[in-house]
């Protein structure tokens, strides 16, 4: 064991209460960012990846041109936030090492947990693998098919179950626990 | 541990932020189209020999190879059309109307969306003047504004000003070569 949060000096202690809260609130606000431009069913997640581009995959032989009338109320209509190939790989550059130090970070506070070896590799396996199957579910959305938005939901998911659980069982075994030091 | 925090900043450096509107379509629409009472939307489905054409023109591709002007009227009579053009940089995206009159010189411009960090940008650059300099352009017409308002702006407002000219040069490509150019 490297170390043990149950027995740890408070300083410990209140940098990784410090650290939970943190990244707890950076989650709640990553929740209502995803409800603002991706929602959470697999409609409207897959309306953002997979855009247009499933639907005319190849160019026309010839330029061709399609007219219709506008009335100003199409304009004004809710605009689908969309995430086209350049975005997505721009997405995937600066989230990805983030997300990858958030699951290292949280992957610290599990080895000073008390937790068995077979459940704390569960766990970290489990912090680092949401985040690689929630952008293989945006590229798989974009490039195979609109139903592995449901990948992505999922992982999104897996990504907030990962934390609550680590954050639950850090707080109780640093604060409460009737063995802490 | 210090490559750690390291690490960490540059990614945080790196984060885009979201996407802010800072002027609705319908609102640009108004300033561009001015008195129009009916809209066409015309989608100019490009072939791979004239989307390469585009790109090779203005290092562009429209989003799904799809060129989409909206045309206005009064009566039967045409008042313009304009374009959104979206100009990724590495801040985030921006997005651009530009508006054309009926003889097909640039109306205005308008910066409808950025990214939270780019928008005290693009607000400085639009106060330092910046659409005044679009103003009458034509199609092999150079985009000048980031030139133009060079010395009475701050370096960010200048280099925005720069996408925005971007933004401006691949409508005026766009149009300049697809907008009366293919039959329906």
């Amino acid at each position: 064991m490297l170390y043990d949060l149950r027995r740890a000096d408070v300083r410990v202690k209140w940098l990784v209460t410090g650290l939970l809260a943190t990244l707890g609130l950076s989650y709640v606000f990553g929740a209502a960012m995803v409800a603002l431009y991706a929602g959470f069913t697999p409609q409207s997640v897959a309306a953002t990846y997979a855009g247009a581009e499933m639907s005319m995959p190849m160019p026309p032989e010839t330029t061709m041109v399609v007219q219709r009338p506008m009335s100003m109320a199409d304009f004004a209509g809710p605009e689908v936030h969309t995430v086209d190939t350049k975005l997505l790989i721009q997405d995937t550059h600066v989230h990805v090492p983030m997300y990858g130090l958030i699951a290292a970070a949280l992957g610290v506070v599990v080895v000073g947990l008390s937790l068995t070896r077979r459940w704390a590799l569960g766990l970290i396996a489990l912090l680092f693998a949401a985040p690689w199957l929630d952008f293989a579910g945006m590229w798989l959305t974009k490039l195979v098919s609109p139903r592995f938005a449901i990948l992505t939901i999922a992982a999104g998911w897996a990504m907030g179950v990962a934390y609550l659980i680590v954050a639950a069982l850090a707080i109780h075994q640093m604060w409460l626990s009737p063995e802490r030091g | 541990m210090n490559f750690l925090i390291r690490a960490a900043a540059i990614a945080a450096l790196l984060h885009i932020t979201p996407i802010v509107v800072l002027v609705k379509r319908p609102d640009a629409v108004q300033a561009l189209l001015p008195g129009a009472d009916a809209y066409v939307a015309r989608e100019v489905h490009l072939s791979g020999t004239d989307a390469h054409r585009l790109h090779e023109a203005v290092d562009w591709s429209p989003e799904d190879g799809v060129l989409v002007f909206y045309g206005g009227t009064v009566g039967s009579t045409s008042v313009g059309a304009l374009e959104f053009v979206r100009v990724d940089t590495p801040h985030g995206p921006i997005e651009v109307a530009v508006g054309f009159t009926p003889q097909g010189a640039v109306r205005g411009v308008v910066v409808t969306k950025a990214t939270v960090e780019m928008k005290p940008w693009v607000l400085e650059a639009v106060a330092a003047g910046l659409t005044d300099h679009y103003r009458g352009l034509r199609p092999g017409g150079t985009p000048g504004g980031a030139t133009g308002i060079a010395g009475r702006a701050g370096n960010l407002a200048v280099y925005v000003a720069g996408e925005v000219d971007k933004g401006v040069s691949r409508a005026l490509a766009a149009y300049g070569a697809f907008y009366n150019h293919v039959r329906t």
